[in-house]
């Protein structure tokens, strides 16, 4: 039930949120932070745009998005890459500096989350910068957009960062049970493209739905969106909740909404809108992709759609992803996201857990913090954490440490690890429901699972030789120094 | 000489698009019609080269009618 409840920002985080409302204005954002810069050299599409894409998106900390411009047989058309890629550019969107801890954005998150009162405007198609260009004849993407292959053994060129809504083809006049989803893209003629969904994800649903009774499913492809759109369009929430309310609640700012021709809902300010229809039991192959896992996944057949018009800004920027073997902005950008649900959901049966980083591969690898209320504690916990709606498909390795361990630490994790760990303690789980794309799946969808119980001893486990902690100094007192030392660090004081 | 796909080397194939530099042709985009690979001809021959191209990436021979369907259609296309 909604409380109308509006997330309260710092003074920062509200100027923020209200001067972005567009991909547009983030990456001028950025750029005045030195977080945003524009390739200076003529690229080829292959390899050159994959290779700086990697490297942009190695420095998970403060790597920046990259524009090009001058991309070889594009002439006038721009690609921008790694806009999420870091935590010191998701740190800005939310207002806070950009060397703020990681630990820290996801308490932001945290503090955000119960927020549910929708922030949405409404904006005439006439007046909405998607609309200033429109094509309904002779469309051919491959000429409208500078796509690129973004893995050396993909199958084709594909859009990876898209956000795809669609009305639920049995009531499409519910704007709840309207879907916004990120989904694999791959263009497959001048006016078709696969969308790859499985069943258990809204879009799968939706597909299924639309075959089994003949009706029309009409969607709409945004490519360079609002940046909090394709952050928290992501995360998983009910199917009859607006993930455009959504994300307009997590960013305490309005989301200008606007109407395509094809009668959904689309942000009035994004890059480019295709607009497509499903053709009903039609497929074509599709893939390999590389993977979040960091694979490729098969050759399959996959649900195949007609581009029936394209809208754009004057001169649009086509915004992509690199996604692969990880760290890739795909980690950065579902994340905290991913992290947060879990988190949540723990806490209301279990105050004691402290903190849970799923960032890792969409959360197959978990670390949850947790005051031990009792021996063996830990892992009741970690039983809950599978029983989670994202646990049950995704969290396959956890590790369970104490409260006071910062679990986005992986010095501290290792620690624990180190010390606590008793190598027969550890929990296999076998046969359990796995992400398909697993490669460690024993068949694909089916797997085991592993608990690791790195919190510390308690009676009446046999508690060991010297088993009494060092309290090592740490907080804000702690965190100060740290912020003294580097800045006289930075002044070279001597 | 006749352009094949890379990945299973059928004749079917299309162009899709050619890009410009100072009006010459820089590259074309080229697509399968049986198994669907498209590919840019400037591209590193790890990605378009059948001989280059790993092994397990090939599809020549396969029977695509066979392959896993991710969402069943409810009924035969009409």
């Amino acid at each position: 039930m909604d409380t109308e409840k509006e997330v309260t920002l710092s003074a920062q985080a509200k100027a923020v949120a209200a001067r972005i409302g567009s991909l547009r204005d983030f990456l001028d954002y950025l750029g005045e932070h030195d977080q945003c810069v524009t390739w200076p050299d003529a690229v080829l599409p292959e390899p050159d745009i994959r290779n700086v894409s990697v490297a942009a998106g190695n420095n998970v900390s403060t790597g920046p998005a990259v524009i090009f411009d001058k991309i070889r047989g594009y002439p006038g058309k721009r690609v921008a890459v790694n806009v999420h890629g870091s935590f010191g550019n998701l740190a800005l969107l939310l207002g806070m500096p950009k060397t703020t801890p990681v630990r820290e954005l996801f308490f932001e998150i945290i503090r955000r989350w119960g927020s549910d009162k929708p922030l949405l405007a409404r904006v005439d198609p006439k007046n909405a910068p998607v609309h200033e260009n429109r094509i309904d004849h002779g469309i051919n993407l491959y000429d409208l957009l500078p796509l690129y292959r973004i893995n050396a053994h993909d199958g084709g060129f594909y859009i990876g960062k898209a956000c795809v809504v669609s009305r639920d083809p049995l009531d499409p006049d519910n704007f709840g049970k309207q879907n916004v989803g990120i989904y694999r893209i791959q263009v497959m003629g001048p006016d078709t493209f696969t969308l790859l969904s499985i069943p258990a994800h809204d879009m799968g649903r939706q597909m299924l739905m639309a075959e089994q009774h003949g009706k029309p499913l009409k969607v709409s492809v945004m490519i360079g969106n609002h940046p909090a759109m394709p952050m928290f369009a992501a995360t998983p929430v009910g199917y009859d909740e607006s993930e455009f309310a959504y994300a307009s609640q997590m960013m305490g700012a309005p989301l200008r909404l606007t109407t395509a021709v094809n009668g959904t809902d689309i942000l009035a300010d994004t890059e480019m809108v295709i607009e497509g229809e499903l053709q009903l039991n039609q497929r074509e192959v599709e893939g390999p992709f590389g993977e979040f896992p960091g694979s490729y996944s098969g050759v399959r057949k996959v649900p195949l759609f007609r581009v029936t018009g394209v809208s754009h800004r004057n001169n649009p920027i086509f915004e992509n992803i690199y996604i692969g073997k990880g760290w890739t902005e795909h980690d950065t950008l579902i994340g905290l996201n991913t992290s947060a649900p879990i988190y949540a959901q723990l806490k209301k049966d279990f105050p004691e857990v402290a903190a849970v980083n799923a960032l890792y591969q969409h959360g197959l690898t978990g670390i949850i913090a947790v005051k031990n209320r009792f021996s063996g504690f830990a892992k009741s916990v970690a039983m809950r954490a599978l029983g989670t709606p994202h646990g049950t498909m995704y969290l396959k390795n956890l590790i369970l440490v104490d409260e006071n361990v910062d679990p986005f630490d992986l010095n501290q994790v290792m620690w624990a690890l180190s010390t606590r760990t008793r190598a027969n303690d550890i929990i296999v789980i076998p046969n359990m429901p796995m992400v398909p794309i697993d490669p460690a799946a024993e068949v694909p969808g089916k797997g085991h699972r592993l608990i690791i119980d790195a919190t510390s001893f308690m009676a009446p486990d046999n508690l060991g030789a010297d088993p009494h902690l060092v309290d090592r100094p740490m907080g804000p007192e702690i965190d100060a120094l740290m912020q003294r030392l580097s800045e006289l660090q930075k002044g070279g004081v001597r | 000489m006749k352009t094949i796909c890379p990945r299973c080397e059928s004749t079917g194939v299309t162009q899709m698009h050619a890009g410009m530099e100072n009006g010459q042709v820089l590259w074309r985009v080229w697509h399968c019609k049986d198994c669907a690979y498209t590919w840019r001809d400037s591209e590193p021959a790890e990605s378009i080269d059948p001989k280059v191209r790993p092994a397990w990436a090939q599809m020549k021979g396969v029977d695509f009618d066979s392959l896993r369907q991710v969402v069943p259609p409810a009924r035969k296309p009409t």
